[in-house]
């Protein structure tokens, strides 16, 4: 829909719900915006995951445009865009391990490494998101090895917990243990860094 | 996590691995089947959810590279979401404020409304194949899946909004499998109304269902479907 109303500067301004009204109506430059908010993080998570910065492309690339053609409704509850273009990345990143019949782990990183730049922080958004990222971290590191390492290798890479097992020579069930002991501690301490409801 | 006083049940620590993805398929499938039972689970795996949402944020932060960005904006650019989600009908349709034009038939019995959303597709060109009707349940409403080639869409009437924080996500369940994300979230307006492009081809799916989720969406359904359409 023509807004002649709506520069790139107004855009930016825009809440991501509001946002999201526009692109649904084909608004290729409110797109742009919604890109530049979360196409880091959505990037990131990829590169995380894929540990290839081109199969992290294609990862991404998949989730924006399956994000622009779906024209999906948005409730305007907080962090709703961001969560739902994080778990679509999510999924693709999982289905394109599952494609692959070869896969490596997600401790592989690729040679382009040296070209990542680092996520900007000059807005208030980006440090809020940065600060975000530092707790989200800390937590993650404070917990038992044992934990973090089972819920690292589910999330990131795509693994059951009966590969799991086998990976880590562990016996069944204590895979399923140190997930849930995992996810409670962490539970505990993004709440108390009010992170999570 | 908070104490949790009263009766210890032990599930198996299964919504956990749940929230993670790191179920087999067929666990997740009979997990699936018992969260319709266990309050208990239920909210645990509405609990662990929300710091699942969290982990993206531990991994290492880079800007989306410069070669990422023109890629997709080129892409986007050569694929507006009114030829790409509506395909197989006249453009101008989407333009159309559906609340308005499908709000009109919103009172009229399902097969009328029905004949009316087929004019509304059915210009010359058009390849609006099928219209089915959904059943509901535990909320109120009604829905249609209409299928144009091997693309769906619903189109809601008077359906209830989700709970609060809520919103409903789409899943495609084909043959012999659980259900899989369409990644497609939606609400509806004030009237109850939603009309929802499913992105995914429907090529090999036996069915379209709908649950009510977190704010964000799910990566696996944590309720029972509301919505399912059959399509086999
Ligand atoms: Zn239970």
């Amino acid at each position: 829909m023509f807004r002649p109303g709506h520069n790139r500067h107004d855009l930016r301004e825009l809440a991501d719900e509001d946002l999201m009204e526009l692109v649904r109506e084909g608004d290729a430059r409110a797109f742009e915006v919604v890109f530049d908010r979360h196409g880091g993080v959505a990037f990131s998570l990829a590169y995380r995951m894929c540990g290839s910065s081109a199969r992290a492309e294609d990862v991404v690339q998949d989730a924006f445009v399956s994000l622009w053609r779906s024209g999906a409704r948005y409730d305007r509850a907080r962090g709703s865009v961001r969560s739902w273009i994080l778990s679509t990345v999510h999924n693709r990143a999982i289905d394109s391990f599952r494609r692959e019949s070869a896969r490596h782990g997600q401790d592989v990183h690729d040679e382009r490494l040296a070209e990542l730049v680092p996520a900007a922080t000059t807005t208030e958004a980006e440090v809020q998101q940065r600060d975000d990222a530092h707790r989200v971290r800390t937590a993650l590191a404070q917990l038992p090895p044992d934990q973090r390492r089972v819920i690292e290798l589910a999330y990131f890479g795509g693994f059951t917990h009966t590969q799991i097992s086998e990976m880590l020579e562990l016996p069944a069930g204590t895979v399923k243990g140190r997930m849930r002991l995992g996810l409670a501690k962490l539970r505990g301490s993004l709440s108390a860094g009010g992170l999570t409801p | 996590m908070s104490e949790r006083h009263g009766p210890v049940h032990d599930c198996g620590g299964d919504a956990a691995a749940y929230v993670l993805g790191a179920l087999e398929p067929a666990e997740a499938e009979a997990f699936r089947g018992h969260l319709l039972e266990c309050v208990v689970c239920r909210d645990e795996v509405e609990t662990l959810a929300g710091v699942v949402q969290a982990l993206p944020m531990s991994a290492p932060q880079h800007a989306a590279p410069r070669r990422l960005r023109r890629r997709l904006l080129r892409a986007i650019r050569e694929q507006p979401p009114s030829r790409a989600a509506t395909a197989g009908r006249p453009a101008s349709r989407r333009r159309l404020r559906p609340a308005t034009l499908l709000g009109a038939a919103a009172g009229a019995a399902a097969a009328v409304a029905a004949a009316v959303l087929i004019a509304l597709g059915g210009g010359p060109g058009a390849t609006l194949s099928r219209v089915i009707r959904a059943s509901v349940s535990g909320v109120s409403g009604s829905v249609q899946l209409r299928i144009s080639a091997e693309h769906g869409e619903l189109v809601a009437r008077h359906l209830s909004a989700p709970p609060p924080g809520h919103v409903y996500e789409v899943w495609l369940k084909p043959a012999g499998s659980g259900p899989r994300p369409a990644s497609v979230l939606f609400t509806v307006n004030r009237d109850g109304f939603a009309d929802v492009s499913i992105p995914a081809s429907l090529r090999g799916i036996t069915a379209v269902m709908v649950t009510p989720e977190p704010a964000g969406g799910s990566p696996v359904p944590t309720h029972a479907p509301v919505i399912v359409a059959s399509v086999a």
